[in-house]
C-alpha cells in the first residue's frame, strides 16, 4: 500500500516534469511558427512581384519573373518546367548541370523544406486520419487542459463562456484520435492532481498556467488567473506564457525585452498605468484583482480605466493594394462618463508612423452602448512593401457633443510580422484593449514618407598635397581646422504624400548648411518628373567647411513638388541632421545627433542614413 | 537559443532500452559533458543545439551551409512510459536507436524497437543509426561489433559505436542522421515539386462578414 502511495506521489512528480519539458517544447514551436511565417511572408512578397506585373502587362515575349523583354533569337529565355512560365537566364537557379528551376519555383521547393512541409506531407500518407501539423506535445498539452477543465468546474460561468464553449466543443473533437492511454495516463494524473489540490483557487490557477492557446484566449484566461489569490511568481508567468502582443509582434527575443522594458518602466514610474502583460479585466473585475498582480505588473488603476475588448479582422487584398480593416464590434468597454454612465463609442484608426488625417479612418458613432457593434470596413490604399514599416492602431473613444473625446482603450498591431498570406489571419479575433502607450500625441512625428541618402566628410589629409602640409607642420592636431568637404547624395525618396490624382510627383530636393555664424549654403537638385518613387542620386557639395564648424552646423533637407503654370511648388517632407538635440515642435529625429556625429567622426567613409520626412514647416 | 535564426528546425529522437545511455549520450553531444550518474528520464525529454550544416553539391563540391537547430528528443526507456514516449515518434524526422555494448539484451531488444518505429514513426523506413553505446568499457563488452554491425546491415543503416564517457563518434554519428535526413528531405522537393506556385490567398474570411461600405472616413 505504501508503495503506491508512493508512486501516485511519483506520479504528481512525473506530470510536473512532463509538462515542464512540454512547455519548453511549445516555445520552440512558437520560435519556429514565427519563423515560418516570415518565410512565408517573404515568399509572398516575391510571388507578389512576379503576379503583378503578370496581371498587368504580361508580354508573351518577356521574362515571368523580371519582366525583362526576351528575344527572338538573342537572349530568348526558357519555359521552366516547374511552372511553365518563359524566363530569362538571370531569372533560374541551377540545381545540377541539367536542370534548373525560375526563382519562384525553386523558393517553393526551399520553402517546403525549411518550414518542414515536407515531413508532414510524407507523414499525412502514413498517417492520413491524424491532423497534419499538430504535434505530440501540443496534443498532450491540449488534452491535459481538457481534463483539468472538466475536473474543475466553476460554479459560476466565467466571463466569456462563449468562446470557452467554442474551445472545448474543438478540443474534444480533435482529441477523438488522441492515443487512449496517453490520455488515460493524464486523467490518472488529472484526478491526482484534484485530491491534492486544496482549494478551487489553486485549481484555477493552475489550469490557467497550464494553458496552451494563446492570443485572444490567453488574455481571458489571465484574467482568470489575475482574480485567483495563488501567488504566482511574476517573471515566470512573463516568461512562459506568451501575451496576446507578443504573439502579434513578432520575434520571441524582441518581446522579451519588450516586456522587460514595460516591467520596468512600472517600476520606475508607479503611477503608470501602463502593462502591457496583464492589463485586462478592468473595472468590472477590479475588485478582483489581486493585491498581488496588481502591485507587481499592473501600477496604478486610478488615472484611468480601459476594459474590454475589439473584434476586428485585418487583411491586405493584393488585387487593388488595399488595406482592410473591419472593425466587427467591441464589448465591456468603460463608460466615457462614468457618473451618467454614459457611453458613445467609435474606433478610429491611424497607420502609423502616419500621425496625419491622411492616414486617419473612423467608425460612425454608436449610442449608448458599452457593447457596440460597428461593422465597418476601414480602406487604405497602400504599396504592400510599405506595410513593413507601419503600425496599424486602432483606438476606441467615447464622442460626446461640445465636449472633449474620452479615450477608451487602444490596440496596437505592427504589421511588419502580420502574415497576410494566412487565412487564419484574415478571421475576426478579439483583441484586449490596452492604455494608451508610449508618447503623448503631440509628440508623435508626423510621416511623410523616407529619403534616403549617403553623407562622406572629405578631409584634406586624403589628398597627397595636404597630407605633404599636413607632415611639415608635424601633426594631425590642425585637422579639425582645416577645410574639409562634405558630400551627400541625395539617393531617392520612397512614400512620398502623393496628391496628384496621376500619382507621380515632380519633385527636387533642397540642401541647406548652416553655419555657426548663420551662414547658410545652399544646394538643389535637378527636378524628377512624373515619379512617386524619385531616384535622384544627386550629389550636393559643402566645399570650405571644417569639422569643428560642422559640429556646430545643422543640415535641413526639404524634398518639393515643383509647381506646374506658376502656382506654388508644393512642399511635401523635410528632414534634419543636427549636432543638438531635437528640441520644439518637431525638430530631428532622436538618431539624428547620433548619425550628425557618425559622419563627422568617421571621415572618408559613406554613411548611408535613412530621414524619416516630417511635414511641419516651421522651423 | 530563443530566437528563429536558422533555416531548418531537425528534431531527432534517442530511442532504447533503459539504462543505455541516451540522457549522457544526448548531453554529450549538446553540452560536451559527462554525467556518470545515472538518473532515469521521466517520460520525456529534450534538449537543443544549434549546428552548421554544409550541404553538398551533386559532383562533391562544397555547397551551401545552413544553420541548424536540432532539438533532441529524449525518451524513458522505461517500460511504464511506453505509451507515452512512442507517442512521439510520429514528430521526430530521424532516429538515434541506441543499445548498451556491455548487455546484451539491450542489443536483442533493438528488434522490438525497430518494430515499434515501423509502427509510429512518420513513415515505414524513417532515417535511423544504430548506436552501440559505452564503447569505452571494453573489459564489460558482451556485444560485439560484428553481430551489431549485421544488424545494422540488416536494416540498412549506419551503426556507430559510441561513448558517452569519452565522446568517441558522438558528433560524428549525429552529423550522419543529419546527413541522411537533409538528402532525403532534398529529395522529396526534388521528386514532388510540380507547378504549383499557388497565387496568394487573398480570398479571405473577411468576405463573409459582409460589413457596410462607409465613405465618410473623416
Amino acid at each position: 500500500m505504501t508503495c503506491e502511495l508512493n508512486l501516485n506521489f511519483l506520479k504528481e512528480l512525473e506530470r510536473e516534469t512532463v509538462l515542464q519539458v512540454l512547455y519548453r517544447d511549445q516555445m520552440v514551436r512558437k520560435v519556429d511558427e514565427e519563423r515560418i511565417r516570415k518565410l512565408k511572408m517573404q515568399l509572398q512578397q516575391l510571388q507578389w512581384k512576379g503576379t503583378n506585373s503578370v496581371s498587368h502587362e504580361y508580354q508573351e515575349r518577356s521574362c515571368a519573373r523580371c519582366q525583362k523583354s526576351l528575344g527572338l533569337v538573342m537572349n530568348r529565355g526558357a519555359v521552366c518546367n516547374g511552372c511553365s512560365h518563359r524566363v530569362c537566364s538571370e531569372c533560374r537557379v541551377c540545381l545540377n548541370p541539367y536542370l534548373w528551376k525560375c526563382t519562384i519555383c525553386y523558393a517553393h521547393g526551399d520553402m517546403k523544406v525549411k518550414t518542414g512541409e515536407w515531413f508532414f506531407e510524407e507523414r499525412a500518407k502514413k498517417f492520413p486520419a491524424e491532423d497534419r501539423h499538430e504535434t505530440v506535445g501540443a496534443k498532450l498539452l491540449k488534452s491535459y487542459q481538457k481534463l483539468s477543465k472538466i475536473s474543475v468546474v466553476p460554479p459560476t460561468p466565467p466571463p466569456f463562456t462563449e468562446t470557452t464553449g467554442r474551445n472545448t466543443a474543438m478540443e474534444i473533437s480533435q482529441s477523438k484520435s488522441f492515443h487512449k492511454s496517453v490520455e488515460n495516463l493524464f486523467l490518472s494524473l488529472a484526478t491526482n492532481m484534484k485530491k491534492i489540490s486544496k482549494s478551487q483557487n489553486d485549481m484555477r490557477a493552475d489550469k490557467s498556467l497550464l494553458t496552451t492557446d494563446y492570443g485572444q484566449d490567453m488574455e481571458r484566461r489571465k484574467e482568470r488567473r489575475s482574480q485567483s489569490d495563488t501567488a504566482i511568481d511574476a517573471a515566470n508567468r512573463i516568461k512562459n506564457i506568451p501575451t496576446l502582443q507578443q504573439l502579434i509582434s513578432g520575434t520571441w527575443d524582441d518581446n522579451e525585452a519588450f516586456t522587460k522594458r514595460y516591467c520596468k518602466q512600472a517600476e520606475d514610474i508607479p503611477t503608470s498605468p501602463m502593462s502591457d502583460t496583464v492589463f485586462c479585466g478592468g473595472k468590472k473585475h477590479g475588485s478582483l484583482y489581486s493585491i498581488n498582480s496588481t502591485c507587481t505588473e499592473a501600477g496604478n488603476f486610478d488615472t484611468t480605466n480601459v476594459t474590454g475588448e475589439i473584434e476586428f479582422a485585418i487583411r491586405y487584398v493584393f488585387k487593388t493594394c488595399t488595406l482592410e480593416v473591419c472593425i466587427k464590434a467591441c464589448k465591456n468597454l468603460t463608460y466615457g462618463e462614468e457618473k451618467e454612465k454614459k457611453c458613445n463609442p467609435y474606433a478610429k484608426i491611424y497607420l502609423l508612423p502616419d500621425k496625419s488625417s491622411r492616414s486617419k479612418r473612423k467608425t460612425a458613432v454608436r449610442k449608448n452602448t458599452v457593447d457596440p457593434a460597428f461593422h465597418e470596413t476601414l480602406k487604405y490604399k497602400i504599396e504592400y512593401s510599405q506595410l513593413e514599416t507601419r503600425q496599424l492602431q486602432i483606438s476606441v473613444w467615447h464622442s460626446e457633443t461640445l465636449k472633449r473625446r474620452v479615450f477608451l482603450g487602444e490596440v496596437v498591431v505592427p504589421l511588419s510580422s502580420w502574415n497576410f498570406e494566412d487565412n487564419s489571419t484574415q478571421s475576426f479575433s478579439w483583441y484586449q484593449l490596452k492604455v494608451k502607450s508610449g508618447k503623448p500625441e503631440d509628440n508623435l512625428v508626423q510621416y511623410n514618407g523616407e529619403l534616403l541618402v549617403c553623407a562622406k566628410l572629405i578631409l584634406p589629409s586624403q589628398s597627397k598635397k595636404c597630407q605633404y602640409e599636413e607632415q611639415m607642420r608635424g601633426g594631425r592636431e590642425d585637422q579639425a581646422s582645416a577645410d574639409g568637404q562634405l558630400h551627400l547624395v541625395v539617393l531617392g525618396a520612397k512614400n512620398l504624400p502623393v496628391m496628384r490624382c496621376g500619382g507621380t510627383l515632380n519633385s527636387f530636393v533642397k540642401g541647406c548648411l548652416t553655419l555657426p555664424d548663420q551662414h547658410k549654403i545652399r544646394q538643389k537638385s535637378p527636378v524628377l518628373k512624373k515619379e512617386a518613387c524619385p531616384q535622384w542620386k544627386h550629389l550636393f557639395v559643402f566645399d570650405g567647411v571644417t569639422p569643428s564648424q560642422l559640429r556646430q552646423s545643422c543640415l535641413d533637407l526639404a524634398v518639393w513638388d515643383q509647381a506646374s503654370f506658376g502656382s506654388n511648388d508644393r512642399f511635401l517632407g523635410r528632414a534634419r541632421l543636427s549636432p543638438k538635440e531635437p528640441s520644439g515642435t518637431w525638430d530631428s529625429d532622436p538618431q539624428s545627433k547620433c548619425q550628425w556625429q557618425k559622419i563627422l567622426s568617421s571621415p572618408n567613409t559613406w554613411i548611408d542614413i535613412t530621414f524619416t520626412l516630417h511635414s511641419d514647416m516651421d522651423t | 537559443m530563443t530566437d528563429g535564426d536558422y533555416d531548418y528546425l531537425i528534431k531527432l529522437l534517442a530511442l532504447g532500452d533503459s539504462g543505455v545511455g541516451k540522457t549522457t549520450f544526448l548531453y554529450r553531444y549538446t553540452d560536451n559533458k559527462f554525467n556518470p550518474k545515472f538518473i532515469t528520464t521521466v517520460g520525456i525529454d529534450f534538449r537543443e543545439k544549434r549546428v552548421i550544416y554544409h550541404s553538398r553539391g551533386p559532383n562533391g563540391s562544397p555547397g551551401k551551409a545552413f544553420k541548424v537547430h536540432l532539438q533532441l528528443w529524449d525518451t524513458a526507456g522505461q517500460e511504464r512510459f511506453r505509451s507515452l514516449t512512442t507517442a512521439f515518434f510520429r514528430d521526430a524526422m530521424g532516429f538515434l536507436l541506441m543499445f548498451d555494448l556491455t548487455s546484451q539484451q539491450s542489443f536483442l531488444n533493438v528488434r522490438n524497437w525497430m518494430s515499434q518505429l515501423q509502427a509510429n514513426a512518420y513513415c515505414e523506413n524513417p532515417d535511423i543509426v544504430l548506436l552501440g553505446n559505452k564503447a569505452d568499457l571494453s573489459d564489460q563488452r558482451e556485444v560485439n561489433e560484428r553481430q551489431a554491425r549485421d544488424l545494422a546491415d540488416k536494416y540498412g543503416i549506419p551503426y556507430f559505436e559510441t561513448s558517452a564517457a569519452t565522446g568517441q563518434n558522438v558528433d560524428k554519428a549525429v552529423e550522419m542522421l543529419l546527413d541522411l535526413i537533409m538528402k532525403r528531405m532534398e529529395q522529396c522537393v526534388d521528386k514532388t515539386q510540380v507547378s504549383d506556385t499557388a497565387n496568394g490567398g487573398s480570398s479571405g474570411k473577411l468576405d463573409s462578414a459582409k460589413p457596410e461600405e462607409k465613405k465618410c472616413a473623416c
